[in-house]
């Protein structure tokens, strides 16, 4: 049973106006302690400023937000302190190391620079060797591990990820899908934006489709798949039979490719296959090769934005 | 009270600008020291006392005040609109320290650079000077609140701010001619009216002279009304910079 202690953050109704531009609209989501939430949605759908509002980055026009029982508008320093962040944008401070930059990092936080801490972090994001260079002198991938390391060195247990693995090689993209996947072990809540459809399927319990404002739907991947998602049935055959039998049009069957491909679609669990091969036999059809297709949740992210392609048309 | 973010704010805004130290401490001696040489050694040898005080001692207050007044400004605005412009004020503005802290540990660190600039400039005059502190606490609670005055002012600006020549107008256009223009080099005594009137309006004016006071015990106005227009300014600026800090858009759209 999910008690309002499971919920570590809860965002209702929040809208965000730029001048007249509608970034956020009324949007509601609940993310459970523990959770890995993933926010899918093509640029400028509204997934960073989302993300930025929680953060103390950008103030909401109206709505509240809640992180682990602390309100953002009556307590914003309690809600920071459960934070950490990793921004879209590379930044970084050309006066400091890359270690003075984790010692401030956690002093920010309330907590006294603990080396065997931040040793640790900089192990887990291959950063040991760079501990005493200048920020100005990493690459645009080292920049990305130390922004990271920034956003988990003072263990928060929340951690917002927008964007985390843009621009950056396989290498650290795996790095850093075992360190979610390590602190979602230890309880740690983490809330991601990605592009990468890919890293949503392989890290995340659940998932939000953002589109202009509006959060178009959240589930688990295999929600989304049921209520979105169709199996699809590809009968090449040698050719329909003319006029085409009623029982195959009467259980949704279609013709393709000048009668000569029968096309099954369904959803979930509800198929009627044994019926669509009995009407198929008793029409005296003869099947060479069937196809068994299925929507995956690039599919059914594009039919949610209204942007379907392919053999769902 | 979030003490360690501040401390470690403070830490950081210190450090900052002593890994600079050449830009940041030992330019701004420099300058202000070849003021002292043009004006103090070259022609304040051809001049004489003024108000009854030896040129060159009347003139090192008014570089003490120049150098602190520019080095407040200076720390806060470079280091705040450098945060902004590289994006690394992010990472304040998640941070659970409370806008008074930010604001305190900037002027906490402006201050440092201003008091060091300042004690600088003293130090080197005094190999040429002999001019003495006749009153050691005027002289520190002049060059501290003034210090925090211009970092305050520095802060604000640097939010507002948008881009570096912004920054320039406000140090070209305001502080360096109304420090120029406030007793630094002269006695106000010495203009004609309606221009020793018009100085009277530069506030500059009430900070240099009163810091003067605390050295050589003469001013050309009240250095008890300049102490209170400094606090009252202070007040006016710590009022603006949490304001900003709570609502401008420039930080937190």
């Amino acid at each position: 049973m999910q008690t309002r202690d499971d919920i570590v953050l809860r965002v209702t109704g929040v809208t965000k106006y730029f001048g007249d531009l509608c970034a956020l609209d009324s949007v509601d989501l609940s993310i459970r302690r523990g959770e890995i939430f993933a926010l899918l949605g093509p640029n400028g759908a509204g997934k960073t400023t989302l993300i930025s509002i929680v953060a103390g980055l950008v103030r909401r026009s109206s709505g509240t937000v809640e992180v682990m029982g602390f309100d953002l508008g009556k307590s914003p320093l309690k809600v920071r302190a459960s934070l950490g962040l990793v921004p879209q944008e590379l930044n970084y401070d050309p006066f400091f190391t890359v270690n003075e930059i984790l010692r401030f990092t956690m002093g920010y936080f309330g907590q006294r620079p603990d080396q065997q801490r931040i040793d640790e972090i900089l192990e887990a994001f291959d950063l040991t060797d760079k501990k005493h260079t200048n920020t100005r002198e990493l690459s645009g991938g080292m920049k990305r591990r130390l922004l990271i390391a920034k956003a988990l060195v003072h263990n928060p247990p929340v951690v917002f990820l927008d964007e985390p693995t843009a621009g950056v090689d396989v290498e650290l993209r795996e790095e850093l899908w075992r360190y979610i996947k390590r602190l979602k072990e230890k309880g740690t809540t983490i809330v991601l934006t990605t592009h990468y459809l890919n890293e949503a399927e392989r890290l995340a319990d659940r998932i939000g489709i953002l589109d202009k404002g509006r959060l178009l739907r959240t589930g688990t991947k295999e929600e989304l798949l049921r209520e979105f998602g169709e199996q699809v049935l590809v009968f090449d055959v040698d050719r329909a039979p003319e006029p085409f039998p009623r029982s195959l049009e009467a259980l949704g069957v279609k013709r393709d490719n000048g009668g000569t491909r029968l096309i099954y679609r369904y959803q979930g669990g509800n198929g009627r296959l044994d019926e669509v091969i009995d009407s198929i036999r008793s029409a005296g059809i003869s099947v060479r090769h069937i196809e068994d297709r299925h929507t995956n949740l690039e599919e059914v992210f594009l039919k949610l934005l209204g942007r379907e392609t392919g053999w769902f048309q | 009270m979030n003490w360690v973010g501040f401390e470690t704010l403070v830490w950081k805004e210190i450090k900052r600008f002593l890994k600079v130290f050449g830009q940041t401490v030992l330019s701004p001696v420099i300058n202000t020291l070849l003021y002292l040489v043009v004006f103090g050694l070259s022609l304040g040898a051809h001049m004489p006392q003024v108000a009854g005080v030896r040129y060159l001692d009347f003139l090192v207050p008014g570089l003490v005040m120049l150098v602190i007044i520019n080095n407040a400004f200076m720390n806060t605005t470079s280091s705040l609109f450098i945060s902004k412009l590289q994006g690394t004020i992010v990472d304040l503005l998640v941070a659970p320290i409370s806008n008074g802290a930010v604001i305190a540990a900037y002027v906490f660190a402006g201050v440092i650079r201003a008091l060091l600039c300042g004690a600088a400039v003293l130090a080197a005059a005094w190999l040429v000077t002999d001019v003495q502190v006749r009153f050691p606490l005027e002289v520190l609670l002049y060059s501290v609140l003034v210090a925090a005055e211009f970092a305050l002012l520095g802060i604000g600006v640097a939010i507002v701010a948008d881009k570096f020549e912004q920054l320039n107008i406000v140090l070209t256009f305001f502080i360096t001619p109304l420090t120029f223009l406030g007793g630094v080099f002269y006695s106000i005594r010495v203009l004609p009216e309606p221009w020793q009137s018009i100085s009277k309006v530069n506030p500059i004016l009430y900070m240099v002279d009163g810091l003067r006071h605390g050295f050589v015990g003469r001013s050309d106005v009240s250095h008890v009304h300049g102490l209170a227009l400094v606090a009252f300014s202070c007040s006016l600026l710590v009022a603006w910079n949490y304001w900003l800090l709570s609502h401008s858009k420039k930080l937190r759209p």
